[in-house]
C-alpha cells in the first residue's frame, strides 16, 4: 500500500472555498495516495459536497491550492477525461435511457467503454431502453455510477451516492464500486462522501473527516485507529480492531468546535 | 456533441418544423389566390392608379393576420427553446453530467448555441421569405413594404429578430440560472427593444429626405416611400401637420380675415386665397419620408442591429460561463 514515490491522486493545500461572507471549506489540507477508497466523512454542511467539487473542476476555490493526479483541476479534456464525477441528486436526463446516455458518453468521451457499460446494466437487470425518470432511485444510481465507470477515470469522486437508497440498493452499489476498484488493480482512486460511517467502513481503507467546514483528520484508518487506541486507551494495548471507525469518527466530530482553531491532525502518507 | 443536442431538441424541432410546414401551406394555398385575384384587379383597372386605390382589400378577416406570425415566431424560439439551454439544464442539475465528461464548458455551450442560432437563422428566415412573397400583392395595392408593420414582418429583418430572440433567452437563462425568469426577460426585453428600435431608431437609420411645396399643394414622394411626418413649416420653423385641423389654428391673423366669419363655408376660392396669403408670410408644405430605394439598406441596417445586439448577449453568456462555478 506505500505509495511514498507516486504522486498522490490528490493533495490540496490549504484550500478554502467562500460563498460571500460563509465558509464552505477553510484551509483544508488533505493527500489521498492513489489506489485508495477514501471515505469523505462529515455532517451534513461540513464542506464535503465543496471539496469534491473543487476537486472535479466545477468549482474553484477562493485560496490555497488542489492538486489532483498531478495538476490543478481545470477545463481540460486531458484533465476532466480522468476524473469520474457522481453529484448527490444523480443527474441524469430523466427523459432519456440509459442507452441513450451510453450513446451521449460515446460522443462526449475519447475513452469509453460502453460495452462495458451495456453488458453491467444487463447484469443488473436494469432496462437500457426505459427512461432513466421512470427507473427505481436504486436503479437510477447504479445507472449514473455505472456511466461514470464507463469513463474509465483514475479518479472517482463520489458524492453522497448511497443516501438516498435503501439498504438493499446501497448493498449492490457498494458491490458494484468495490467490483470496479478491484478491476482497475490499483488505478482507480476512490473518493466517496458520507455522513453515514458504517457503510464505507468495509468499503474505504483511507479517511478524511471534515467538520465545520475544517479537516479534522485525514489518513490511512488503520493508522488512524492505532494513534486513536493508543491515545484514547493506552493502558490497554490491545490491538487496532477495539476501536471502532465510528468511534474515531465521533471523536474528532464531538470536538469540531474546540479544534476549529486548532491545525488539522493530518496522519501518515509522509507528506 | 452535435448528436447530442439532436437527441435533446428532435422532439421540439419536429414540432416546429410541423408548425412551419403548417403555415408554408396556409400561405401558399391562400396566396396563390390572393395573386389570382390581384392579376384581375390588375387587369380591370388597366394602369389606372385610382382604379387600383377605390378597389376592395385583396385579403380579409383572420387570413389578413396571417403575417403577424411572423412577429410571433422570433419571440415564441427565444421563450421555449433559448431560456432553457442552459437555465433548464442548470435547475434539473444535467450540468453536473454533462460538465463530468470529457468535454469543457466553452466547447458544450458552443455547440448548443451554435446549432440554437442556426436554427433560429433557419425559421426566422423561412417566415420571412414566406411572408414577403404572400405579401407581395398587397404591397404593390397598397402603398409597400417600408411602413411599420409590413417592414417588420418582410425581407431579412425576421432573420435579425430570430437571432437576437433566441440569444436573449440563452443570455438570460445563463444569468438566472432559472427557467421561468429567463422566459419573462425575454418576453419584457424583446417586445421592449422592438418597440425602441422601430419607433425611436429606426426613423433615423439614414437622413430622412424633406421636399417641399406650396401650402394646401400635395407633393407624392416617387416609388412607396416611408412617410415620416407631412403637414406645413412656417417662417420659424414651427411644423402643423396636414389637414385643416393642423393648419388652422397656425394661420396667420391677417389671412385667417379672408375667411368667412363663420368659418364655415370654405370655397376652393377662398381657400386658395388663405393659401396665398400663408405663402407670403413664408409658410410652406412638406413632406418627410424615407425614399423607397432606402428599403433595403434599412433592412440590412436593422439586421445588422439586432445580429449585433444578439452578438453582444452571446459574448455576455460564454463570459458568464467561464467565470461561474458549475
Amino acid at each position: 500500500m506505500s505509495t511514498a514515490i507516486e504522486t498522490p491522486a490528490i493533495e490540496t493545500r490549504e484550500l478554502s472555498k467562500r460563498y460571500g461572507r460563509t465558509s464552505a471549506l477553510t484551509r483544508g489540507s488533505i493527500v489521498v495516495p492513489q489506489g485508495r477508497v477514501s471515505a469523505l466523512i462529515g455532517p451534513n454542511g461540513a464542506g464535503k459536497t465543496t471539496l469534491l467539487r473543487i476537486l472535479a473542476g466545477l468549482a474553484r476555490p477562493t485560496g490555497g491550492t488542489a492538486a489532483v493526479l498531478g495538476g490543478a483541476p481545470r477545463q481540460d479534456p486531458a484533465f476532466l477525461a480522468d476524473i469520474g464525477f457522481l453529484a448527490q441528486e444523480i443527474p441524469l436526463y430523466r427523459r432519456m435511457s440509459a442507452a441513450d446516455h451510453i450513446t451521449i458518453g460515446a460522443h462526449l468521451n475519447r475513452r469509453w467503454d460502453g460495452a462495458l457499460a451495456r453488458t453491467r446494466l444487463a447484469e443488473l437487470r436494469i432496462p437500457l431502453d426505459q427512461r432513466v425518470g421512470a427507473l427505481s432511485g436504486g436503479q437510477r444510481a447504479q445507472v449514473a455510477l455505472t456511466l461514470t465507470l464507463a469513463k474509465r477515470p483514475r479518479l472517482l469522486l463520489l458524492d453522497e451516492p448511497v443516501a438516498a437508497l435503501d439498504p438493499l440498493a446501497r448493498r449492490h452499489f457498494l458491490a458494484t464500486l468495490t467490483a470496479a476498484v478491484a478491476d482497475a488493480a490499483g488505478r482507480l482512486t476512490v473518493v466517496l462522501s458520507s455522513h453515514l460511517v458504517t457503510e464505507l467502513e468495509r468499503v474505504c481503507d483511507h479517511l478524511v473527516l471534515l467538520a465545520g467546514s475544517r479537516v479534522q483528520l485525514c489518513g490511512d484508518i488503520d493508522t488512524l485507529l492505532a494513534g486513536h487506541q493508543a491515545l484514547a486507551r493506552p493502558e490497554s494495548g490491545g490491538p487496532a480492531g477495539d476501536v471502532t471507525l465510528e468511534e474515531l469518527v465521533l471523536a474528532h466530530m464531538g470536538a469540531d468546535e474546540a479544534s476549529a482553531v486548532k491545525h488539522p491532525t493530518t496522519v501518515g502518507e509522509g507528506s | 456533441m452535435s448528436w447530442v443536442v439532436w437527441r435533446q431538441y428532435r422532439v421540439s424541432a419536429t414540432i416546429t418544423v410541423a408548425l412551419l410546414a403548417a403555415f408554408a401551406a396556409v400561405i401558399v394555398v391562400d396566396g396563390v389566390q390572393v395573386a389570382s385575384r390581384w392579376h384581375s384587379v390588375v387587369v380591370a383597372c388597366a394602369g389606372s392608379s385610382s382604379c387600383l386605390q377605390q378597389q376592395a382589400p385583396l385579403v380579409n378577416g383572420v387570413i389578413s393576420d396571417l403575417p403577424y406570425i411572423s412577429l410571433i415566431v422570433p419571440i415564441a424560439l427565444g421563450m421555449l427553446w433559448g431560456a432553457p439551454l442552459v437555465a433548464h439544464e442548470i435547475e434539473s442539475r444535467t450540468t453536473d453530467f454533462a460538465w463530468s465528461q470529457t468535454i469543457t464548458r466553452t466547447r458544450w455551450l458552443a455547440v448548443k448555441v451554435g446549432w440554437l442560432l442556426l436554427a433560429a437563422v433557419a425559421c426566422g428566415g423561412a417566415i420571412g421569405a414566406l411572408t414577403t412573397w404572400w405579401s407581395g400583392p398587397a404591397n404593390a395595392m397598397t402603398g409597400g413594404a417600408f411602413a411599420p408593420g409590413q417592414f417588420d414582418t418582410q425581407g431579412i429583418v425576421p432573420i435579425g429578430y430570430a437571432v437576437f430572440a433566441m440569444a436573449l433567452g440563452i443570455a438570460a437563462g445563463t444569468v438566472a440560472r432559472r427557467t421561468l425568469p429567463a422566459i419573462a426577460v425575454v418576453f419584457g426585453g424583446f417586445i421592449g427593444v422592438r418597440l425602441v428600435i422601430s419607433n425611436v431608431l429606426r426613423p433615423h437609420y439614414l437622413t430622412a429626405v424633406t421636399t417641399y411645396s406650396p401650402v394646401g399643394g400635395t407633393v407624392t414622394p416617387p416609388g412607396q416611400p416611408w412617410i415620416l411626418a407631412q403637414g406645413a413649416v412656417g417662417p420659424t420653423g414651427v411644423t402643423v401637420r396636414s389637414g385643416w385641423g393642423g393648419l388652422y389654428p397656425a394661420i396667420p391673423a391677417s389671412c385667417r380675415a379672408l375667411l368667412p366669419t363663420a368659418g364655415t363655408g370654405k370655397s376652393g376660392a377662398v381657400l386658395s386665397q388663405v393659401f396665398s396669403c400663408m405663402a407670403a408670410h413664408g409658410w410652406r408644405g412638406f413632406v418627410t419620408y424615407q425614399p423607397s430605394s432606402r428599403y433595403w439598406p434599412f433592412q440590412g441596417i436593422e439586421t445588422g442591429i439586432y445580429l449585433l445586439l444578439a452578438a453582444a448577449l452571446i459574448a455576455l453568456t460564454f463570459a458568464l460561463m467561464g467565470r461561474r462555478d458549475a
